[in-house]
């Protein structure tokens, strides 16, 4: 698994650190260990009345002893945590540059925000995998080992029994519940995904089911996934509970056992009943520091499920093909042509594009258009190479765009996605610009250019521009693409958001600073596209129609029928 | 139902039975653990001082061995009962959203936030788990088990018994300080922990964006940047709980120091004591520190459980009150079901309503539709059409009024009754996991062939996509099927009103221009769908306007005009301007 192996390599880098918890863990380990031994050996003492002197020195040993085991334990936490959080900045770094390949296919499906909440939160639960399954049992084996050599300097065989009970306790017990559990948790999964499912439905689809008189029925049905995953979530449960009972049995066990052999072992005279006492504290409190064992098993099948996940996400299938060295040159307008091509979304079950013929001649004004999921946004998604078309060929300047390196267009190319994304930050941070870029008046009549002059550079913008309003998003898109510029402009429903005055406005000023680029504007309204060179008109994929306003006004086809809808519309349309 | 008291004593009432079994095991193990000290301390007291074979004290032994599994097993069944508590809870707790929520009118999903809904159904819910089956195991030991162990070690050896009653408050006094010190720490830095924490989310979520502006290799330094901050400011609050962690663990080891202190000066110098009682109160003593501590963690966790119970008790408490409207609809349930002749004349008395007190109010005077007419619903956006659309078909309770059917309000008639004869096309109609066939079918409660639905779904200009699929009407679509096109889903609806054959037709037209097949279908097959039928539209096309019967002009809640297109063209400015504007707006 190679998500583990970048853990272990986060790990590696931490190892300082690592180093020291381990060191504190153990220091705290052996510290509990001897402290109890050392009272236990205390009180036996006292039986043979012994001299004050020995007392108080046996007193300030235990004393000592709980000082130490509580200064390394606090070391051990503060190393622990801060690898923790290192290992954690490593992982998200490495994730992060393996996902930017994959951006746009990997964001496509509908449920988009919770595979990245999943990713998020399964980066952050392989960061566990050090702090609860890779670090204890290290500390354990060697708090244990350093107990065993103690126990067999007074007898060889409660160090034997001692390593029987690490034994049960580090590998029969674990491995115990670590069968059967993974159908559990795979069960648990299961039912709490078709809760999940079934609640979103019933709640999106409320009205229809009510008016459909279904609700009751789906209520019920709801009602037994929950009650089904509580029952699973508590079978679980008790599995969990099952291994902590056996880890706290085989405790009592070795300590009963350490009893009653050194009870035995005393009557041979071959240990001193001095020692008995000390002995099983020592045994009891060794498998007490281990308790973390019995939850480990679960830890780990997370950290591995979260590993496992994260390998699917990263790695569709094939590897990725070097980019070319290619790229298009930045003093002329590209003209752009697509030839024959045809598209199909890994996850859809129709080709978005079919056969398509483009051919925008450089510094062209052209608009797109057509009904929702006709395709309009998928041409725009190829040209920026997000995705490599199925069949045909796309060229920029006359060279095909597989030659070009996907950096060099989109270097040249202004763009505003329909879903932008906006950061946490300023208007500033959001503009995405170079630090040498613009000066502060250059952007903000930039700002200005894009209605938005009330805003100012250091205004606050929230997570995905929750702050802003759709129409403040669409303005502060077209900003950025203005003040980042370029010979290729690609527009994706810019203004949807805006009243006809604003984008007519905005349009203005745009159109006169890309005066001299190639222009490509997918719209979902059909006014203000007299002025374009060429209008595509798209359906279901294909090209139905191609030819400026009026020529295709004149042929009363697919463009002019839907010119006539429009007309229609009133209300809230437009 | 009354919600005097908080869900939270609401599901301990129902629960007292398990919480009366928890005190008695915890009694039992409490008896237990001394059983096993004293035990303990005895066999070694008879090895080592006394020189007996372990042979001669197998009884003795035996029952340790014995009280030792006791132990664990007593333990073992609290968890036991904390577990099966926690699954109770969660049951009976998404149950009762589950209730309201059916039970509750349209406003609940006018309301929005479904996304919230389904997270407090599910994570909220879960989160809850650990108060019952950690935090309530926890305590109530805690509230048992030490007090038994003191009083041992009281009749045992008092002083001991004293120096564990003084020590014993600074566990707790501790804890809460850690948790308060810490809870102070973190909202103090809750803004930059957010911010750095959400870096990774917000970067990943802006992938495309941040590709396209050439930042991505940038913003992994960004990432780096801000998950080190995150450690930084972490590190600080830990460091805080660690620290006072380690106080703690100190008083904790002096007192087992002081009482083994006094344990040797009083075996040693004042020889008041027998080695059999300092061994028990030397075994006893970290065991019940231990328990302490252990109760500490458990507070903290039943802290996060009990902010997630409120969180559904929240969500609980918003639906109360619509649940108790939708209880009002059906005061008189079942008592007189005349049936509704098909279809019925439709009358709003007087009716006002409000999402809210000091929202936007919807208010008719009086409205009457007559059996089979065409409305057609007009007015800007905002001005409460889909609102009206909703209290006409019974999906919103009225604040005050009445709805009636044929001169009997709505509410004397069985909800089914009534929607049974109603098809319902909203915007963005949705699509149910499953067959085609079975979506189109979803509509009506009788026994439809397959040709019905194959009729139906030609009717409505499926044929084609139909006929284009390997597995046909039976080819999944929705969640986890195939994705259909906004025109493709607004034609599945139209199916099913098709199937259905409604005496009422409602229909909240797409606000966006569909494919042009799509509208073509919607203008030519709606007409067939109505005839014979009432058909009430929001409308948004022309076409349908000037078709209706009647169009009701809507502003601000209030209908300022009703009438023929041509008429309120001459007779409301407001509604001329609407129609001409966008006409306008478009010629140019």
């Amino acid at each position: 698994m190679s998500e583990l192996t970048i853990l272990i390599k986060a790990m590696l880098r931490e190892r300082r650190d690592i180093a020291f918890a381990i060191a504190g863990g153990f220091v705290a380990g052996v510290g509990g260990v001897g402290l109890f031994s050392a009272s236990g050996y205390l009180i036996s003492q006292t039986v043979f009345a012994p001299p004050l002197y020995t007392l108080i020195v046996l007193i300030s040993i235990v004393k000592l002893l709980g000082l130490l085991r509580a200064a390394s334990r606090y070391a051990e936490r503060l190393y622990s945590h801060q690898a923790t959080f290192s290992i954690l900045s490593r992982l998200r770094t490495s994730f992060f540059a393996k996902l930017v390949p994959l951006a746009p296919s990997m964001l496509r499906t509908r449920r988009s925000g919770d595979l990245l909440a999943r990713i998020v939160g399964d980066v952050e639960s392989l960061q566990h995998y050090f702090l609860r399954v890779a670090y204890p049992p290290i500390v354990l084996v060697m708090v244990f080992l350093a107990t065993v050599l103690f126990a067999s300097a007074y007898s060889i065989w409660i160090a034997g029994l001692l390593v029987l009970g690490l034994l049960g306790a580090a590998f029969v017990i674990p491995a115990v519940i670590l069968r059967g559990q993974r159908n559990i948790r795979g069960r648990v999964r299961l039912h709490r995904a078709a809760l999940s499912t079934n609640a979103a439905e019933l709640l999106y689809g409320f009205l229809e089911l009510k008016v459909y008189g279904k609700l009751d029925e789906r209520g019920q049905q709801l009602r037994r996934h929950s009650d089904v995953l509580a029952d699973e979530q508590q079978a679980a449960g008790i599995h969990l509970l099952n291994g902590q009972s056996l880890h706290v049995g085989l405790t009592y066990l070795v300590t009963w056992g350490v009893l009653v052999l050194g009870g035995y072992l005393i009557v041979n005279d071959s240990l001193a009943g001095v020692f008995l006492a000390m002995l099983v504290l020592a045994a009891q409190t060794v498998f007490e520091e281990a308790g973390a064992m019995a939850t480990l098993p679960s830890y780990k099948q997370d950290s591995e499920h979260a590993a496992s996940r994260l390998a699917e996400t990263v790695q569709p299938g094939e590897a990725l093909p070097p980019q070319p060295e290619g790229s298009l040159s930045d003093d002329a307008p590209p003209s752009v042509e697509l030839n024959g091509v045809s598209f199909q979304y890994a996850d859809e079950w129709r080709p978005a594009l079919r056969d398509i013929h483009i051919r925008m001649a450089a510094g062209s004004k052209t608009a797109i258009v057509g009904a929702s999921g006709s395709g309009k946004t998928t041409v725009l998604e190829l040209l920026l190479k997000l995705y490599a078309p199925a069949q045909g060929q796309i060229r920029m300047n006359d060279k095909p765009l597989n030659e070009l390196h996907e950096s060099s267009i989109w270097k040249h190319a202004a763009v505003v996605l329909q879903q932008g994304h906006f950061f946490r930050g300023t208007i500033r941070d959001n503009l995405l610009l170079d630090e040498a870029g613009l000066s502060e008046e250059e952007l903000q009549v930039i700002l200005g250019q894009a209605e938005l002059s009330y805003k100012k550079l250091d205004d606050e913008v929230y997570e995905r521009g929750e702050n802003l309003s759709d129409g403040e998003k669409q303005r502060l898109a077209l900003a950025r693409a203005m003040a980042k510029g370029g010979r290729l402009w690609l527009l994706d429903e810019p203004t949807s958001s805006l009243d006809a005055i604003t984008e007519q406005r905005i349009y203005r000023r745009l159109f006169k600073l890309a005066a001299n680029d190639t222009l490509i504007l997918v719209s979902h309204r059909l006014t203000g596209l007299e002025s374009m060179d060429q209008i595509i008109v798209m359906d279901h994929g294909t090209v139905v129609e191609a030819g400026t306003y009026e020529e295709l006004m004149d042929k009363r086809g697919y463009f002019y029928e839907m010119k006539e809808i429009e007309r229609q519309l009133i209300g809230e349309a437009g | 139902m009354k919600r005097n008291k908080s869900l939270l004593s609401e599901q301990l009432s129902k629960q007292r039975r398990s919480m009366l079994l928890l005190g008695i095991i915890s009694l039992a193990l409490g008896a237990a653990i001394i059983g096993q000290a004293a035990l303990m301390a005895e066999a070694v007291n008879r090895i080592f001082v006394m020189n007996a074979a372990p042979s001669s004290i197998l009884a003795l032994l035996g029952s340790l061995l014995a009280v030792m599994l006791a132990r664990t097993l007593l333990a073992h069944s609290n968890g036991r009962i904390g577990l099966s508590m926690a699954a109770l809870a969660k049951k009976t707790m998404r149950g009762e959203l589950l209730r309201k929520l059916a039970g509750d009118s349209a406003a609940a999903t006018a309301r929005g936030g479904t996304g919230g809904t389904v997270s407090v159904m599910l994570d909220a819910v879960d989160e809850s788990d650990g108060y019952f089956s950690q935090y309530l195991p926890r305590m109530v030991e805690a509230a048992i088990i030490p007090l038994i162990m003191l009083a041992a070690v009281f009749v045992w050896h008092y002083p001991s018994g004293l120096i564990m009653l003084v020590t014993a408050p600074f566990i707790p006094i501790f804890m809460v300080l850690v948790g308060l010190k810490t809870k102070r720490k973190s909202e103090e830095k809750y803004e930059e922990l957010s911010r750095f924490s959400g870096t990774f989310l917000d970067s990943l979520q802006g992938l495309v964006t941040l590709k396209l502006y050439g930042r991505a290799r940038r913003q992994e330094e960004e990432i780096k940047r801000s998950s080190l901050a995150f450690r930084e400011a972490t590190m600080g609050i830990l460091r805080i709980a660690f620290t006072n962690t380690f106080m703690m663990e100190l008083i904790v080891m002096l007192s087992i120091g002081l009482v083994s202190l006094e344990l040797a000066l009083q075996l040693v110098v004042f020889k008041t004591m027998s080695f059999h009682t300092a061994f028990f109160v030397l075994l006893l003593v970290p065991e019940f520190f231990s328990l302490l501590k252990n109760t500490g963690t458990a507070f903290h966790s039943g802290r996060t459980s009990m902010g997630a119970i409120r969180k559904v008790e929240q969500m609980l408490g918003a639906m109360d009150g619509d649940w108790q409207m939708a209880q009002g609809d059906s005061i008189q349930p079942d008592r007189a079901d005349p049936g509704i002749p098909v279809p019925p004349v439709i009358q709003l008395n007087d009716v006002r309503f409000h999402y809210g007190q000091g929202s936007f109010e919807l208010a008719v005077d009086r409205l009457l539709i007559e059996q089979g007419q065409k409305i057609a619903i007009v007015g800007r956006s905002g001005a409460g059409k889909t609102t009206l659309l909703h209290l006409i078909a019974g999906l919103l309770p009225s604040a005050s009024g009445e709805v009636l059917l044929n001169g009997r309000p709505l509410r004397e008639y069985k909800n089914n009754s009534w929607f049974d004869q109603m098809s319902y096309i909203t915007q963005h109609p949705y699509i149910f996991s499953g067959t085609l066939a079975d979506n189109i079918a979803i509509d009506t409660s009788r026994a439809v062939t397959r040709s019905d639905v194959e009729q139906a779904a030609a009717a409505a200009g499926l044929a084609e996509l139909i006929g284009g699929l390997e597995r046909g009407l039976d080819t999944g679509v929705g969640e986890g099927g195939r994705g259909l096109s906004g025109g493709e889903k607004q034609r599945l609806a139209l199916a099913r009103a098709f199937l259905n054959r409604p005496a009422i037709i409602l229909f909240d037209e797409p606000t966006v221009g569909l494919d042009v097949r799509t509208e073509r279908v919607l203008q030519e097959s709606i007409g067939s769908l109505a005839s014979g039928a009432t058909m009430i539209t929001v409308a948004h096309r022309l076409y349908t306007i000037k078709d209706a019967d009647r169009i009701i002009y809507l502003e601000n809640g209030t209908i300022l005009g009703s009438g023929s297109h041509e008429e309120l063209v001459e007779r409301l400015p407001q509604y001329a301007q609407l129609v001409q504007l966008q006409r306008k707006g478009r010629a140019g």
